[in-house]
């Protein structure tokens, strides 16, 4: 069987093997993918009573649907689980995917934010309802693909980083909490992608080729093809313009005046939930020098341009919604590295209480900090939690 | 336990060894077209004939009121399409029930949208079809009444013979749809009044893919496939030829075998029922078994082999997996609860909650269930129920 690189016994193998893997039932959520499919297939090495689970959630229109869940991602994963002999069930989420997933995500880019659905349904769906449903199948833990490890020390569940740097996704879990955690296996995290592409190729899987998902996932890229700019619907910095489209047919237009730091009027914008921090590109301002989106006024449906870029740097920001995955409030402040995006680089930062406040302390001062976004804290490899970055 | 239990009967059926024997020189030997002139189309064309016979005469037809189709849902198109676009110039009224399977209900929704109109008649707590209640609501314009035999979740039998009578006496068309009841319980299209009726093979012990419409002689229907004019042009394919000898086969078996198969599965369902409801919190779905307190019970008012519970506090599509997992397939009052998420239309008419009704679970007994797996489930059950209830919400 494969051999990892790494020849030390590495903290997810200790937690498969720490765990009397025989008898134990774990519920496998299967998007037919490559990440959950060899997560199957190490389980099921591992000598697991493993059960396949494919959940579908909600999407614009029925054709195609959510890319998570398409009719041949849910078929994909149904050859992984008889390649397995495992069994095999879909669970039907689409309405609680839509109230808890979807609305949520349509409130907060309402609210001018630009929101990290991916956190909402790790916390709701996938670890929420999921788990819940698995308690009900008798099972022990519930597996998923993520790029994660979970490691216990003493009575308390950490959470650290993937093996592959890369692809790490503890981002998107910092909402989990100990009661979760004691019952979650993240089979993959002690894998690179490369190494997983090569297990997927090892157990035969049918997923083996498969290609990554990054976009919204309830977005119908077939209803919203559209990639490149468009008059009046601007491109969202690294997201591509079908999120634009699917934000007009659902919160419309409401124009209002685009200004600069002064408030002088430069133009007009169609609607503050089209524009994201720190854009760029399509904004539609005709200048020798470029705007930056710096700012939204909700109250005064204002968009606040700049060309200084200097303007959108900030030393610090206070955080809302805080969880810490220990479920306790460490002694602050604390010195921690933090990401405020997915794919932003780590800053070191401390985390001070401020009356009741938590603010976070840049070293440097970051750029473009959205609210609505995620800004999470860690130690070393360890994800000590994080919270919502506020209007 | 390593031996599956297979507790879906309503679902499918395995094809009965017999009928798979009758089946087998149609593939490769005797595989003629009934439509060719030679030597083995003259066999093929045979053959269907006295199929056509012997599953006529267990309905008590005439083998030309027989159509051979590929689905009951393909049949209950046919009937409820074909009448409507035939006997629409008398009239563009419909009554259907509210506890019609999935394919008769959209067929009717669809000819909503051709300018008919559609009454659904609803059900007592029994599932029960109120025959006066349709005789109030036929109207000048009806043209056709359609009325599920026997419910396909929770067993209820309908008084049809008197729903067919009030019809003859008014002069509208009747159609019954008997997926489920064809073979397990007598019918008799002639006492019963019956002028349409839909009727399925994989759930009798015969193959998938054979299905069949009674159609009375001189009433006037349109058909939906076109072509080459296989069964009087009513239904133009290639006739499927070992799928037609498996359910007169099957048919055959019935015959013979109803009666006797009938009791042993009503004592084996009551014994289940009986020691099921001994479950805290647990209720029984659709019509009584014994003899109840409001005296509406009778036997012979639910399929001999179903039964359908539900559990407070606990959802079907758990109870199903966890069951699943030990080796007993049976269904959650919803069929198909992996496409759809709405309750089970046929629970909510007969007024039950959306939680009730998500809480259910249906056990289909057939021919090859014993009683020792009927033990195992009895041994099982009280468990998965327990378990679950035992789980508070993770995580609110």
């Amino acid at each position: 069987m494969f051999k990892s690189n790494n020849k030390k016994a590495c903290p997810e193998d200790i937690r498969l093997s720490s765990v009397e893997a025989l008898s134990r039932r774990v519920i496998i959520a299967m998007s037919g993918g490559v990440d959950s499919s060899v997560a199957a297939a190490l389980l099921k090495r591992a000598g697991f009573d493993v059960v396949g689970v494919h959940m579908k959630f909600w999407s614009e229109g029925k054709k195609s649907g959510n890319k998570c869940c398409t009719p041949e991602s849910e078929k994909r994963a149904r050859q992984v689980a008889k390649k397995l002999s495992i069994p095999f069930y879909v669970f039907n989420f689409e309405k609680e995917f839509k109230k808890r997933i979807v609305d949520y995500f349509l409130k907060t880019e309402k609210q001018g934010k630009t929101p990290n659905p991916c956190v909402i349904c790790n916390k709701e769906i996938k670890f929420g309802l999921l788990l819940e449903k698995a308690l009900k199948l008798n099972a022990d833990f519930i597996a998923t693909g993520h790029y994660a490890r979970s490691q216990l020390s003493g009575a308390e569940w950490k959470l650290l980083k993937g093996k592959d740097k890369n692809k790490d996704q503890s981002y998107f879990l910092w909402q989990l909490n100990q009661k979760q955690l004691k019952h979650i296996l993240f089979p993959v995290g002690n894998y690179t992608k490369t190494e997983v592409r090569k297990l997927a190729k090892k157990f035969k899987l049918p997923t083996a080729n498969t290609q990554e998902s990054q976009e919204v996932c309830f977005i119908n890229t077939e209803i919203h093809p559209v990639k490149s700019g468009r008059a009046g619907v601007p491109l969202k910095a690294g997201q591509f313009n079908r999120v634009n489209y699917f934000l007009r047919k659902y919160l419309k237009t409401k124009p209002g005046d685009i200004v600069d730091t002064r408030g002088k009027i430069l133009g007009k914008h169609q609607g503050l939930w089209f524009y994201t921090i720190g854009q760029r590109k399509g904004i539609g301002i005709a200048a020798e020098n470029p705007y930056y989106v710096l700012r939204k006024d909700i109250k005064k449906n204002e968009l606040i341009i700049t060309q200084n870029k200097k303007d959108l740097l900030q030393k610090e920001l206070v955080v809302k919604s805080v969880n810490w995955i220990s479920g306790v409030k460490p002694k602050l402040p604390i010195k921690v590295n933090t990401k405020i995006r997915y794919r932003s680089p780590s800053a070191s930062a401390i985390v001070r209480q401020s009356g009741n406040k938590i603010k976070v302390i840049f070293k440097k001062p970051q750029r473009a900090i959205t609210p609505g976004q995620s800004v999470v804290f860690y130690a070393g490899g360890e994800l000590l939690g994080g919270g919502i970055i506020p209007n | 336990m390593t031996k599956k239990i297979y507790l879906d009967y309503a679902a499918t059926t395995p094809v009965d060894p017999r009928v798979k024997k009758a089946m087998e020189p149609y593939f490769t030997e005797k595989f003629g077209n009934t439509m060719s002139l030679h030597s083995f189309g003259q066999e093929a064309k045979v053959v269907l004939e006295e199929s056509r016979e012997v599953v006529a005469d267990l309905i008590n037809a005439k083998p030309s009121e027989i159509i051979f189709t590929g689905s009951a849902t393909e049949s209950n198109n046919l009937a409820i399409k074909g009448i409507a676009l035939a006997n629409k110039h008398k009239g563009k009224h419909i009554i259907i029930s509210s506890i019609e399977h999935p394919c008769v209900l959209e067929s009717s929704q669809w000819l909503k949208t051709q300018g008919f109109n559609i009454t659904k008649a609803g059900v007592d707590k029994y599932g029960r079809v109120d025959p006066e209640n349709i005789a109030k609501t036929i109207r000048e314009d009806t043209i056709l009444v359609s009325i599920i035999h026997a419910s396909n979740e929770i067993g209820t039998i309908q008084p049809i013979e008197k729903i067919g009578k009030i019809c003859k006496e008014k002069r509208v068309l009747f159609h019954t749809d008997a997926a489920q009841s064809f073979g397990k319980i007598p019918i008799n299209v002639n006492k019963m009044n019956i002028d349409l009726l839909t009727a399925s093979s994989h759930k009798m012990y015969g193959p998938k893919g054979a299905a069949l419409l009674f159609i009375r002689d001189g009433v006037k229907i349109e058909p939906i496939l076109h072509g080459g004019g296989q069964e009087s042009g009513l239904r133009s394919s290639t006739i499927n030829v070992p799928a037609i000898i498996g359910f007169a086969k099957a048919c055959e078996i019935a015959q013979k075998e109803m009666g006797k198969e009938g009791e042993r599965l009503t004592k084996l369902r009551n014994k289940l029922i009986k020691q099921v409801l001994k479950i805290k919190g647990s209720h029984l779905n659709g019509p009584p078994s014994h003899k109840s307190t409001d005296g509406q019970s009778h036997p012979t008012k639910r399929l001999p082999n179903n039964a359908n519970f539900r559990f407070d506090f606990i959802e079907g599509e758990s109870m199903v997996i966890q069951l699943d997992l030990k080796g007993i397939a049976a269904s959650t009052g919803s069929a198909c609860s992996s496409i759809k998420l709405e309750p089970s239309h046929v629970l909510l008419a007969i007024g039950l909650k959306p939680e009730q009704a998500h809480g259910s679970l249906r056990i289909s007994l057939g021919k090859w269930t014993t009683e020792k797996e009927i033990n195992y489930l009895l041994k099982v059950l009280p468990k998965i129920v327990k378990q679950l209830r035992s789980i508070s919400p993770f995580g609110k």
